[in-house]
């Protein structure tokens, strides 16, 4: 009697197996998107990212990236919400390594150099590969303390003439010198949104970067500070390879020079700015750009 | 379109009248709410000031005593062991016979001797201390009087009252009478009350022995729980890796915030009493006992005011390059000290008004001098509180009354500083 | 090949304005295609009322360019379209204006029918022109088929026409040379006739054209000035 159950109850349990439909995987999804369309890799890397993986936990947040970001070029990324490319810039200066359940596995390198090498120290690292967040994020001091807390971190300045030179300097950089060199003891907190990112600009720069990340950089400002911090990123291509995440497919046509679209922790394409945007070749790109993405 | 059918706009404004009227009934709530609690406060306030106001206020009266040898009991040289234990009541007893020479029957010369308080005979001796040359002389002085006469005169003791049933009889006020047309009668602040320990003479009992209790453990306390609540809050919530073992050291913390402070008492008797041997009643085992308690509260607040750093700083900090000790001593700990020391001050109010624990301890104990240090025996405030609140004598209602007076003023102070350098720190944007 | 699909928005409003400025090319499409049809009419059956009536179209056919022009840059301004979007939209403008001057050409065809049924000894040869005129009607609906089917081969087919449509233009050159050498007094009427079938040429140039578009709308890729033959084995 009992096996006759266990039978039906198996019987029973296939069919509801069937009726359900198949839902596929994010592994599922990443495999059927095929390898990444365009040119991943450019003469003069400053940058590259060779079979990047990065997991939360048990959970695949990027799936095998191979990137390059130039020298002397803005690089932005592209994608919807969850995509991944906040993470993998996050793993570009190892910024990841403050959360404990996130693994990275592949190869990063920064002029030839593993960045995930035992012998690399994140806190060098991140001098070199400075980073600007989406929110505006000055530190609650004066805004000379702002800049010049980096160069007295990492010993840039010996002594007082020095570092006012060097505050100066990356206020002018970052084009907002004008606006606030006679508040310079004032509190950082007190500029408006865009001024705030332009400082926060500068104090990247104020560690002399070779490669400045910008994680949404204008996503908290309005249209005209925005066009400011283009202006600036334009100008700042000249003297650092730059890589910016953003939302506004248009600011990634407008300041960059590439663009790399991610889809689900997967780098679908990546190609000149001009042709992304104009005739990109994968269709997720296509969608996603024409905003065809629900 | 029938008329019945109402429109939108007539649905809604019925539903709006409701609405509006639910939100005032709320808000009449709230304001009955706050009132009420507003009233008791003030009634506890008028209470315990109306009681213990007269306690600051002392009766003095100016006696002429004749400190001759034989009465003293001591002989041509005397020296200062002789001279404190002299009897000095007994000058004073035969000054007052002096005043009132007709007072013959036994009964009514203790009831004269008691015009004068026991303390009386202490002031003399220190006088006398102080200047032994005085010895042989007649001194003019102002001695605190009695209790009685102390309630009879601050209107305690109702002279309309059938004598048999008032302790202040007809003669003690006859008497009184005298000396206040002689002008042997004064009203003083009462310094005794600020200037020494504990009696059993109310007239005689102050609270600086308590006070001083209170500041040395409130000290001890505060040396150990701050450091080390903000060390265990700045590893658990910047360092510690999230798992299973800080989990339940965090749920811990909680609960030992919640756990009854009595029991404390009896884990410092048990542990720092029995075991280490330390000194009982002393302010060190106290302040000890104490820091088991307000680390807790401490460590709570402290994580909380830390984790309410925005995380942008954090980024902004890592991304510069500064390690992550660097980012916890040059942005974080400052951003969230206003917070640390509000919850730091909030403890420390909490553990100057605990009693429960430290009877565990036994500074419940008799305690007359002043402690200097932190191993001397002492008794803290709410302590002293609570014992003075248990004796019978009239004069230590109002005592009671004071000293919380001065408890309150402490708690007050305290939650003031804590306001401003919360202010203060925050103007630092 | 790629699918071409201008549908399928976040933003529906969106896939309505382009649907909408796509047909409104559909229309002007099918206007001017008859405008053809009438111009050649009127000139091979000397329909002067015909001949009138492609002049009127022809109003219409502007006044089409003009509302698609602003539909476009409305689109442009609001929608900043992109990739595909952007594409169609560029498309769209150039084959108005190619559609425009098409109808410009039936216009003169028309006008030369009007002035020719005034006069008399009309010579018979201008008949001849109805060959050349069907090859050019053809290759305008297979165009404007190609357009609004986003089809790159049928593109591809149509824009080779244009090889055999010019040989055939310069077959009839020759044919009106002989005549006029022959018949010397009826130079001005040949020259006429050589207008009409410089016109049709001019028409199947455009269509040509057209065809390139939709080509690099569904392809991304200009061909324009290049070899057809190379691009066409590249791409399909």
């Amino acid at each position: 009697m009992n096996n006759t159950v266990t039978d039906t109850d198996q019987i029973a349990s296939i069919n509801i197996d069937q009726d359900k439909p198949h839902e596929q995987t994010v592994e599922e999804i990443v495999a059927s998107l095929g390898d990444t369309v365009g040119e991943t890799r450019v003469d003069n890397p400053k940058m590259s990212c060779t079979g990047v993986d990065v997991f939360y936990a048990d959970k695949q947040a990027i799936f095998g990236v191979d990137l390059d970001i130039g020298e002397n070029e803005v690089i932005s990324m592209i994608g919807p919400s969850g995509c991944g490319k906040s993470t993998l810039l996050r793993c570009l200066n190892r910024m990841n390594d403050t959360i404990p359940i996130c693994k990275v596995t592949g190869k990063l390198t920064l002029d030839g150099d593993d960045i995930y090498d035992k012998k690399t120290d994140p806190v060098l690292l991140r001098a070199r590969v400075g980073m600007v967040f989406q929110k505006p994020n000055p530190f609650p001091k004066s805004i000379y303390e702002n800049v010049a807390y980096g160069p007295r971190l990492h010993g840039l300045s010996r002594n007082k003439a020095d570092l006012d030179d060097i505050v100066v300097t990356s206020l002018k950089k970052a084009s907002i010198f004008d606006e606030v060199k006679d508040r310079l003891d004032q509190p950082g907190t007190g500029l408006s949104g865009g001024q705030q990112q332009r400082l926060c600009i500068a104090r990247t720069i104020a560690c002399s970067p070779e490669v400045i990340l910008m994680d949404e950089p204008c996503s908290a400002l309005d249209p005209i500070a925005t066009a400011k911090i283009e202006e600036l990123i334009d100008e700042l291509r000249e003297n650092y390879s730059i890589a910016i995440v953003t939302h506004s497919m248009q600011q990634a046509a407008r300041v960059s020079q590439r663009t790399a679209y991610f889809h689900l922790g997967k780098l679908v394409e990546v190609g000149k700015t001009d042709d992304i945007f104009t005739n990109p070749r994968h269709e997720l790109t296509e969608n996603y750009i024409t905003g065809r993405f629900g | 379109m029938s008329t019945e059918e109402r429109t939108i706009t007539q649905v809604v404004e019925a539903s709006i009248k409701r609405r509006y009227a639910r939100e005032k009934r709320f808000r009449l709530y709230g304001l009955i709410a706050i009132l009420a609690s507003l009233s008791f406060l003030a009634m506890l306030i008028t209470t315990i000031t109306y009681r213990g106001l007269p306690a600051f206020t002392q009766t003095f009266i100016k006696l002429d005593v004749t400190l001759d040898q034989q009465t003293l009991g001591v002989n041509d040289q005397p020296d200062i062991a002789e001279l404190r234990k002299a009897n000095y009541s007994g000058t004073i007893k035969n000054s007052l016979l002096t005043l009132f020479p007709d007072v013959k029957k036994r009964n009514d010369k203790k009831a004269l001797y008691k015009l004068v308080s026991k303390g009386g005979q202490y002031e003399l001796q220190r006088l006398v201390i102080e200047d032994p040359e005085l010895v042989g002389d007649t001194i003019s002085v102002w001695l605190p009087v009695g209790d009685d006469v102390n309630s009879y005169l601050k209107g305690s003791i109702d002279a309309s009252l059938p004598e048999k049933k008032r302790r202040f009889k007809d003669n003690q006020i006859e008497w009184l009478k005298t000396l206040e047309s002689n002008d042997q009668i004064a009203q003083r602040f009462n310094k005794t009350f600020f200037e020494r320990g504990d009696s059993r003479e109310p007239e005689m009992a102050g609270i600086k022995g308590a006070l001083f209790g209170s500041v040395l453990t409130l000290m001890v306390t505060l040396i150990l729980s701050f450091p080390i609540a903000v060390a265990a809050a700045v590893y658990l919530e910047e360092f510690a890796p999230k798992n299973r073992w800080t989990d339940l050291i965090e749920v811990n913390i909680n609960n030992l915030a919640a756990v009854p402070s009595i029991v404390f008492g009896l884990l410092g008797l048990a542990v720092f009493i029995n075991f280490f041997h330390l000194p009982r009643s002393a302010p060190v085992v106290g302040g000890l006992v104490l820091s088991l308690m307000t680390l807790p509260t401490i460590i709570i607040s402290s994580r909380a005011a830390l984790k309410s750093v925005p995380p942008s700083i954090r980024d902004a900090a890592l991304g510069l390059g500064a390690s992550r000790l660097q980012v916890v001593f040059h942005h974080v700990l400052p951003l969230a000290m206003p917070g640390i020391l509000t919850g730091t001050i909030i403890g420390m109010a909490q553990a100057l008004g605990e009693t429960a624990p430290l009877l565990m301890i036994g500074m419940v104990a008799f305690i007359v001098d002043v402690p200097t240090a932190v191993t001397d025996p002492a008794t803290v405030l709410p302590v002293q509180i609570f014992q003075w609140a248990d004796l019978p004598e009239k004069g230590f209602v109002e005592k009671t009354s004071a000293a919380i007076m001065v408890l309150l003023g402490f708690l007050v102070m305290m939650n003031a500083l804590a306001v401003y350098l919360r202010k203060k720190f925050e103007r630092k944007w | 090949m790629k699918k071409f699909s201008y549908e399928g928005h976040t933003a529906h409003q969106f896939d309505v304005e382009l649907n909408e400025v796509k047909h409104k090319v559909m229309n002007m499409g099918g206007l001017v295609e008859s405008m053809v049809h009438n111009g050649l009419e009127a000139l091979l059956t000397m329909n002067t009322e015909l001949g009138a009536q492609v002049s009127e179209d022809d109003h219409r056919a502007n006044q089409y360019e003009l509302d698609i022009d602003e539909d476009c840059t409305r689109i442009l301004a609001r929608r900043q379209p992109a990739a595909s979007d952007l594409r169609l939209v560029l498309t769209i403008i150039k084959t108005i204006s190619d559609l425009e001057r098409i109808g410009d050409e039936a216009e003169k065809l028309g006008r030369i029918s009007v002035k020719l049924s005034g006069e008399a000894d009309v010579p018979h040869y201008y008949k001849d022109l109805r060959h050349l005129g069907d090859l050019v009607k053809t290759m305008l609906r297979d165009s404007l088929d190609a357009f609004t089917r986003m089809d790159v081969e049928s593109a591809f087919r149509t824009a080779a026409r244009d090889e055999a449509i010019d040989q055939e233009y310069a077959t009839f050159s020759r044919l009106l040379i002989s005549h006029m050498m022959e018949n010397p007094r009826q130079v001005s009427h040949a020259l006429d006739m050589s207008w009409c079938a410089r016109s049709l040429e001019r028409i199947a140039d455009h269509c040509c054209n057209i065809c390139e578009y939709v080509i690099y709308l569904v392809e991304g890729q200009d061909i324009r000035h290049a070899n057809l033959d190379d691009m066409r084995k590249k791409l399909l």
